[in-house]
Order: structure tokens, then C-alpha cells, then sequence
């Protein structure tokens, strides 16, 4: 097992870890570049939580890919997506009962019995089919795992990988323990829909991501779609921004501001359209319910556009100032 | 590298202090946090808050109170005249006086247990006697705030919770949460006595045997049981129901796992508080309890529930159990309005309220239709006669 790097400059090296998540494709605000550093360098898994749409999947996406960029050998992504009924089976491993049958009959069918098959040889790895947990533990080189959406497996996985996640590494019953060679850097997330075990929680290092401000939205925008004109990008997200404090359903992340820019630039707008009817034809990419849909109407979205205090933005303001602190 | 003595002891002074806020901050929390300190440097302030921030905060409760309490201790000049959430001041945070303090406390602590019959000088400024703040030495510290130093809730008059009242409601609290039914669902889980046969994992544990049929996988219906949240009205007009209101919904977070929020002019979760009980926590309730003298603002509360604190896990299978009487100080409409909100995402809601008749608050009138039923809560005997209508 290997032991954390510390000798570096942690500044320094949180400022390239920032500059490599950047170059790929994901601009990270200086306090989860200190985490993600931090993280990696006491080897502890990080646990992402947010709304869906705010980029924790990515996170963990441009974080293989920077070590590319870094010119390193890259970094495998291991991704385990969990859902209700995950077992070990599907998440660590399973033995390649075919394979063992395959082997034990071929080695009746030899006429010498000097070659004869033992129990052992069966129950090795190379009878073993690695799942993305073995499979994450086995890397040699850098690996990324992710352990998308946790809060959709059951309560038993989560005590199975308490293990996984404290000492990076897996017990097999027939072989022994399975112990990483290289700790891979484990990023976890959830939307929060089942309150996680304390015990899962206190492995991990934690992290909130909300949703961007509007200047780092729209340097996120810009990043990825750089042809699109400054002003259209700049008022579409103005516009989400403003959308997300309407009471819906299921807010806009930041994929969908993406592809909203995305559409309005396909249809070849410089700027917001001043038709409504074109923003309309465009929503869909914003409001994924159909009660959403209704709930914004033309005049509605007139409102949004110009940025008018409208009636619910109004009192939203006001409720905030009025929160006792 | 040995970390120096002084940073490390106020370290572990900040721990506490989160502790006291309801962070579970160990040793092992304590030392990553050290060690984050000493990489990055003292004077590198940004980057420690940072690490320290993921290391120390466990969920998004703790997430959202970390600014407030980190500047709370690292930069208590920052927050002069605001209003403290605990009811105790602290000192200055000057290490020698820090430490002359603890020591002081350590003392007073010991001379007092030494005495016989005589209790130990309190932490918490709750256990102080009702009679003492006029009798207090001006240099003590004082409440701040709305927050009391004599409103202890167990210790307020009229308030006093025998053992065998405890018993009795965490007893009902075991018999409502035991009624309440679990939500079946369309899934299945893998059971060793299940009802039906798994055929795919039976199949697939056949593999094994060479094709035979040898260990067979039974699978059973999922049922998911009902998600609690309790939201009690601690205003001031609910301040002599607030005791009972906060057994209640401690009982049930201990029994049915409920999250547990209090109201006023804001909504606040205490589900961590509530697992606990020692005088600390008590008073650390009473604090955010404390009403500030506003109204009720039960609309803005709910809403700020259903779309915040509660918005993934309010669905179907969710029971909303509201403790109020139901007076808004903001207009009608709204509360009709936050309620339909709350309804919209399938959670039954009861409403709890203190008087024997249903409130005649105009805002709860209008807002009937969303709610499922009421019933009077003012004693232990109220609650053990809804046992069985609750379910």
C-alpha cells in the first residue's frame, strides 16, 4: 500500500490540480480544489453531495481525464453506478463458475492423471471476475473510482464497503484479502434521496456542491461552448439563475443550462430571442416536467427575461432579508 | 512532525465547540484536521477552513452551520452584536485565558464534587436556578439574545417529566411507529423465507453446482417504512406547549427515526439534538427554540422545508406532522399555499395543535383541504388517544 505524498507544496499543488481539472473541462471553485486535494492526499474518499444537475459526476470524470493532461500514464476510471438491490456480486466480484466447470471437466477428460485439478486452482484470480470494486483496487497505475448515486443502494452495500472504503481492500473467503497496490482516489455521490449511515459518513471527507454563482456559471458556459456569443450566454444564464428560484419541480442544473446555450446557439441567436414563443420552442431543455412546462408561461418567462421583481422573485428577496442570521 | 501544544489544544477547543453544535468530531476528525493545518501553514486561512470544513461536517446540516460557527470561534469580533445561537457566551479566545479558564472550571469542578450533596457547578447556563441571574456575579456569563439562561426546558415550572411519563411516551411512541404501515412498493428484495422464487439468482447461484438446482433464492415483497418529520411551533405563543411538543418529537426520533425541525419566524433541524439528552443539549434546544420575539411564520417555514431541508425525501410514503395552533403572521393564502406545496410531493400531513377544538386561524381554514387530520395534543393522554387513529 502506498503511503500519502505530502512533500509537495499543498498550495501549489491544489492551484495545478485546479488549473488540470480546468483543462479538463470542469472549473472547480477554490474550496473543492482544496478538498479533492486533500482527499487524495490522506487517502480518504470524498462524499459529494447536491442536487442532481450540479456536476458530481463530472467532477469525478474530469478528474481521470486530468491526470491525462498531466502526462502521467492516466488515470482509469472505475465507475460502479449503484441501485436498489446492488449485491456483491454485481459491485466486487464473482467467480467464473463456467470457466472452473470448463476446467475441471477438461482436466477429467485428459487421459493422465498426472494433470489432475485441485481445489485451489480453481479458486484463484484467474478464476475470479473482478467488478468495479476488485477492479478499482487492482489498478496499478492511477485510478478513479466512482461510486455514483450511494444513496440508491441498499443499507446492507453501504456496510459491505465500509471496508472497501477504510482499508482499500476486499476480502475474497476462498483466497484471503485482496489489498490495493495503488489507493485510488474515490469520489462517492449522492442526491440525498435516503439519509446515508453515520459510519459511511465519517470515512469520507464531505463536500456540498450547490449550485454555481452566476459568474462561475457563466465561466462554466463559456469553457464549454466558447463559440457561442458572450451575450447570449450571459443573459441565458442570468435566466436560469433567475429560473432556479421559481418554485419547480425539478430545478435546471447546469447540463441543462448547457444545453439550452446549446440549442439557442444551434438556432443561430446572438442573444435571448425577444419572441417568446422561440424561448418556449427551447424550454424543454431547461423543465423536464410537464408540470413545470405549465407552470411557465409566455408571460411568465417575459418576466424572467427582463429580470422584473416579479411577484415570487419579489417576496423570495424579501423573505431572505428578513431571515434572522 | 510534533504539532506545537498551544495550536493543537485550541483545536481541540474548536472540536468541542462543534461538538457542542452537534458535529461528531472524534479524535480521528481531530487529528485529519491537524494535520490539514499543518500542511497548508497557519496563515494560509482559506485553504484550512476548507479541508477542515469537509473533514468535520458530515451532512448538509452540518455544512450549512459550519460558517457561523467556525466565525463564531475564529473571529468572534467579526460577529459583535449578533445574536448568539447558544446561551452561553464564551470567553475570550486569548489561549492563556483559555487555558486559565479551562483550568479554573476544572477546579470549581472538583472543589464542588468534593462537597457532599452539593452539585457540580453546571456547563450549561439552563441548570442555573431560576432565582440566580439577579444573584450572579456581573462578570459571569450572560444569555444573549432570545436565548434564556433560566428556561432549561426540563427545568421550567409546570414542566418537570417524571421517569415514569418518559417510559409511558417513548412506550406510545413505539406503538404509533409501529402502526404506521409501511409502504409496499413494486420491488423485490432477496429473503431467506421469502414468498416467491428468484429465478435469476437461483439460476445464477445453479452455476455454481454444475446446473443443479442446489441453492434456491427466494425473493419478498419491499415494503418501505412511512419517512416522519416533525415540525414543531416553538414561537412565542406555543412557548408553554414547546416542552412537550419537543418530547413528543424526541421520542419519535429515537423510535421512528424522524427528522425533527422547530419553527418560528425560520426553520431549523435539531435531529441531531434530539438523540441526545444531557443539560447541554437541552439548553442548546431551548436556544434555537427561543423564540425572538417575531411571529410565527409557519407558510415561509413550510416552504422553506418542503423545498430545501426535505426536497428528496418527501414523497408518497412521507408523514408530515405539523405541532402548531396554526396562527401565521404571514398572509392566509400562504400557508394554504405551502401545504398544497408539501402535499404536491404524495406526504400525508397531520396537524397537531394544543387547544381541544381545531384552531379557528383563518390561514388553517383555508388550508383544510391539504391536510389529512387534526388532533389535540396537549398531554400525554392526547397522544394516547391518537394512537389509534394514526396509522
Amino acid at each position: 500500500m502506498t503511503t500519502p505524498d505530502l512533500s509537495g507544496r499543498p498550495t501549489v499543488e491544489e492551484r495545478l490540480l485546479r488549473e488540470r481539472l480546468q483543462r479538463a473541462g470542469y472549473l472547480a471553485d477554490a474550496d473543492l480544489a482544496t478538498t479533492v486535494w486533500l482527499a487524495s492526499a490522506l487517502q480518504r474518499p470524498l462524499l459529494l453531495e447536491g442536487d442532481a444537475g450540479v456536476g458530481k459526476t463530472a467532477l469525478a470524470t474530469a478528474l481521470a481525464h486530468s491526470h491525462v493532461e498531466h502526462g502521467e500514464p492516466g488515470a482509469t476510471l472505475v465507475r460502479l453506478q449503484c441501485f436498489e438491490g446492488l449485491d456483491l456480486a454485481q459491485a466486487a466480484y464473482e467467480w467464473n463458475y463456467g470457466r472452473q466447470l470448463m476446467a475441471i471437466r477438461l482436466n477429467e477428460a485428459a487421459k493422465d492423471g498426472a494433470s489432475r485439478v485441485r481445489e485451489a486452482d480453481v479458486f484463484s484470480r484467474e478464476y475470479l471476475l473482478e467488478r468495479p470494486l476488485l477492479r478499482a483496487i487492482s489498478q496499478s497505475g492511477p485510478c478513479v473510482l466512482l461510486i455514483d448515486e450511494i444513496d440508491r443502494a441498499d443499507e446492507a452495500f453501504e456496510a459491505f464497503l465500509l471496508e472497501v472504503l477504510a482499508d482499500y481492500q476486499i476480502t475474497v473467503p476462498e483466497i484471503g484479502t485482496i489489498r490495493a497496490t495503488h489507493i485510488p482516489q474515490v469520489i462517492l455521490t449522492s442526491n440525498g434521496t435516503r439519509e446515508l449511515s453515520d459510519a459511511l459518513r465519517r470515512r469520507c471527507l464531505y463536500h456540498y456542491l450547490d449550485y454555481p454563482t452566476l459568474a462561475r456559471e457563466i465561466a462554466i458556459v463559456k469553457a464549454a461552448l466558447p463559440e457561442a456569443d458572450t451575450r447570449l450566454v450571459e443573459e441565458a444564464v442570468q435566466f436560469v439563475q433567475r429560473l432556479r428560484r421559481e418554485d419547480l419541480a425539478k430545478i435546471p442544473g447546469i447540463a441543462e443550462t448547457l444545453d439550452w446555450v446549446r440549442a439557442l446557439f444551434k438556432l443561430d441567436h446572438h442573444s435571448l430571442p425577444e419572441d417568446m414563443s422561440a424561448v418556449l420552442g427551447t424550454l424543454g431543455c431547461l423543465l423536464k416536467t410537464r408540470e413545470d412546462r405549465f407552470a411557465m408561461g409566455a408571460e411568465r418567462l417575459r418576466q424572467l427575461v427582463e429580470g422584473r421583481r416579479s411577484v415570487g422573485v419579489a417576496e423570495k428577496d424579501a423573505d431572505r432579508a428578513q431571515t434572522p442570521s | 512532525m510534533t504539532p506545537a501544544a498551544a495550536p493543537s489544544q485550541r483545536l481541540a477547543a474548536f472540536a468541542a465547540m462543534l461538538r457542542e453544535h452537534g458535529l461528531t468530531v472524534g479524535v480521528a476528525e481531530q487529528q485529519a484536521m491537524l494535520q490539514a493545518a499543518l500542511y497548508f501553514g497557519p496563515l494560509k486561512e482559506r485553504p484550512v477552513q476548507a479541508a477542515w470544513r469537509a473533514i468535520a461536517c458530515h451532512n448538509l446540516r452540518e455544512w450549512k452551520l459550519w460558517p457561523d460557527v467556525y466565525e463564531r470561534f475564529w473571529h468572534p469580533e467579526k460577529l459583535r452584536g449578533g445574536v448568539k445561537v447558544s446561551g452561553q457566551t464564551r470567553s475570550s479566545r486569548n489561549l492563556r485565558q483559555s487555558v486559565q479558564a479551562l483550568h479554573d472550571q476544572m477546579n470549581a469542578e472538583q472543589g464542588a464534587a468534593s462537597l457532599p450533596g452539593c452539585q457540580a457547578l453546571s456547563h450549561s447556563a439552563g441548570d442555573m436556578p431560576s432565582g440566580a441571574p439577579d444573584a450572579q456575579d456581573p462578570g459571569s456569563p450572560r444569555a444573549q439574545g432570545g436565548a434564556s439562561r433560566t428556561e432549561a426546558l426540563h427545568q421550567r415550572d409546570g414542566q418537570m417529566w417524571m421517569p415514569q411519563e418518559l417510559t409511558a411516551l417513548q412506550q406510545l411512541a413505539r406503538q404509533i411507529t409501529a402502526k404506521l404501515q409501511p409502504r409496499p412498493t413494486r420491488r423485490w428484495r432477496v429473503a431467506p423465507r421469502g414468498q416467491r422464487l428468484d429465478l435469476r439468482q437461483t439460476l445464477r447461484r445453479s452455476v455454481g453446482w454444475g446446473g443443479e438446482l442446489m441453492q434456491p433464492a427466494w425473493k419478498l415483497k419491499r415494503a418501505e417504512p412511512p419517512r416522519l418529520f416533525i415540525l414543531a411551533d416553538v414561537s412565542r405563543s406555543m412557548e408553554s406547549h414547546a416542552a412537550l411538543f419537543l418530547r413528543v418529537a424526541r421520542a419519535f426520533a429515537l423510535e421512528a427515526d424522524a427528522r425533527v425541525f422547530v419553527f418560528h419566524t425560520r426553520l431549523a433541524e435539531v435531529t441531531p439534538l434530539m438523540h441526545r439528552d444531557t443539560p447541554v443539549i437541552q439548553e442548546k434546544v431551548n436556544a434555537v427554540t427561543a423564540g425572538f420575539g417575531g411571529g410565527t411564520r409557519i407558510a415561509a417555514s413550510l416552504q422553506d422545508f418542503a423545498r430545501h431541508h426535505a426536497r428528496a425525501q418527501l414523497n408518497r410514503g412521507s408523514r408530515v406532522w405539523v405541532f402548531s395552533d396554526g396562527f401565521d403572521t404571514d398572509a392566509p393564502d400562504l400557508l394554504a399555499a405551502a401545504l398544497k406545496e408539501v402535499r404536491a410531493h404524495g406526504a400525508r400531513i397531520t396537524w397537531f395543535h394544543p387547544t381541544r377544538q381545531v384552531p379557528a386561524a383563518a390561514a388553517l381554514q383555508r388550508a383544510r383541504a391539504s391536510i389529512e387530520r387534526f388532533l389535540p395534543l396537549a398531554s400525554l393522554a392526547d397522544l394516547a388517544a391518537a394512537r389509534h387513529v394514526l396509522h
